[in-house]
């Protein structure tokens, strides 16, 4: 058991890295996928909304395979199998973020733009100071949901035969023949959600001071 | 002292292809209030946002302050440079109906956070301004709440320090009372009146018929895009002379 638990810390490793990963590109790329699908330039929108449609309209372990195997058959060139499953995750997550932090723009009061157009605010100051802290709290519910499902959606990354927490958990249970690492595995994914429940819960707490 | 702070001449708005404004020509001495009045969908907001750079105009003249913020050139409306919109748009103040206060501030940091960030005061100088106006406003002991935790009321009057905490030299407000109670309408026209008696410069667009005649120096009633009548408000309400603004006065009555 000790020796599973050891196992499975070092495919919680891989889990961990993906998610982070994916968070620290995905979080910030979201917000220009969002300004494209809201851009004034009709192709743009229209390139950023294909972009988005496809990647919440195909399944992620499709996009992981395509993305690592797609560059090999069409340019005959391989590339780092972690980095195929960074850019597939970061696309992916990218199209989601883009689509809350989009409905969190457009549900803000014009008023809040003409209060601070009138007040002499330049736009940069009220994109920044108005309109951002409001849609944080807005959207902060919808964004939290989304890291939950990516905690979960790491799992994925086995198909590509990357050694995170549910590869790991399924190798040592076919070779065991027993059923209790994957079981172990789940309560892993369970405390990483609980994990990141809390900390969205404390960050939404402290934005309850107003309304 | 006769100065002139607002010589709108001809000004035109149309949306798409409906006149919203129809060559609307006005003035407004310095210390004067004017009260514009007229049913919903008479242009009345849109001029207020044409005054207050929230719209831009067709065509026509307007000079805020002796300066011009657009003038007509073959029957268009030209706007000055960014710098001159930017010094206009600073003399200027407006309150809204529905207040727009920033939710996330403070009430005591609503009144400050435009100070410092545009106007570049140091944080002491700014909040002594804000402190003071708060005061005026009887609301010194709202400073640190929320705008969700004021009634309607003391959100207006919050937002009335807001902008005056700017220096306006122009003040609009666009119909101020309109999302109150009546009991709170009292209170944000009783502000309202305290600011007059300082003669500040103030167009009011409002539905209260007794503010209009009783707190106002000049009147002016408009429909479908026109100015109808504009005068006296007492002249104005006790001796209508078109037709229309009879018939808009007698609703007030039924």
């Amino acid at each position: 058991m000790a020796n599973l638990i050891f196992q499975l810390f070092k495919g919680l490793n891989f889990s961990v890295r993906i998610f982070f990963l994916t968070l620290l590109f995905s979080l910030p790329f979201g917000f220009v996928v969002a300004k494209g699908r809201m851009s004034k330039i009709a192709p743009v929108r229209w390139i950023t909304d294909l972009y988005i449609q496809i990647m919440r309209g195909t399944p992620l372990i499709l996009q992981l395979l395509f993305f690592y195997f797609a560059p090999f058959y069409i340019f005959h060139a391989s590339y780092d199998r972690f980095f195929a499953v960074i850019l597939a995750y970061v696309l992916n997550y990218s199209a989601y973020f883009a689509e809350i932090y989009r409905s969190g723009l457009q549900s803000m009061d014009k008023g809040q733009y003409e209060a601070s157009q009138v007040l002499g605010f330049t736009k940069a100051y009220t994109f920044f100071h108005v309109i951002l802290p409001q849609v944080f709290k807005k959207i902060l519910p919808s964004v939290g949901n989304e890291v939950v499902t990516l905690v979960k959606d790491t799992s994925l990354a086995s198909t590509l035969g990357i050694a995170e927490l549910f590869r790991v958990a399924q190798t040592s249970s076919s070779r065991v023949f027993s059923t209790t690492p994957i079981f172990v595995a789940g309560v892993f994914y369970f405390i990483m959600n609980y994990l990141v429940a809390k900390f969205f819960d404390v960050v939404e707490r402290k934005l309850d001071y107003y309304e | 002292m006769n100065d002139i702070m607002i010589n709108a001449k001809n000004i035109m708005k149309s949306f798409g292809s409906t006149e919203v404004l129809k060559d609307i020509s006005f003035t407004l001495e310095k210390g004067h209030v004017l009260s514009i009045i007229g049913p919903s969908g008479s242009g009345k907001s849109t001029l207020l946002r044409i005054l207050t750079q929230l719209e831009t105009a067709d065509a026509g003249s307007l000079e805020l302050v002796g300066k011009p913020l657009f003038t007509n050139v073959d029957g268009k409306a030209v706007y000055e440079n960014i710098a001159q919109r930017r010094e206009l748009n600073l003399k200027t103040g407006l309150v809204f109906q529905n207040f727009n206060l920033f939710p996330h501030f403070s009430v005591l940091r609503n009144i400050t956070e435009a100070q410092r960030a545009v106007l570049k005061r140091d944080k002491d100088e700014a909040e002594a301004k804000a402190m003071d106006l708060l005061k005026k406003m009887n609301l010194a002991d709202k400073a640190k709440s929320y705008p969700c935790e004021l009634s309607g009321g003391q959100k207006q009057r919050v937002s009335i320090a807001r902008a005056l905490a700017m220096d306006p030299e122009i003040l609009f407000f666009d119909e101020p009372t309109s999302a109150l109670d009546p009991e709170l309408t009292l209170e944000v026209l009783k502000v309202i009146r305290g600011l007059a008696e300082e003669k500040m410069t103030m167009v009011v667009v409002t539905h209260e018929m007794n503010f209009a005649k009783g707190s106002s120096d000049e009147a002016l009633f408009m429909d479908g895009g026109v100015i109808v009548e504009k005068g006296n408000p007492t002249e104005l309400f006790d001796n209508p002379k078109e037709e229309r603004l009879r018939r808009f006065l007698n609703t007030f009555n039924a």
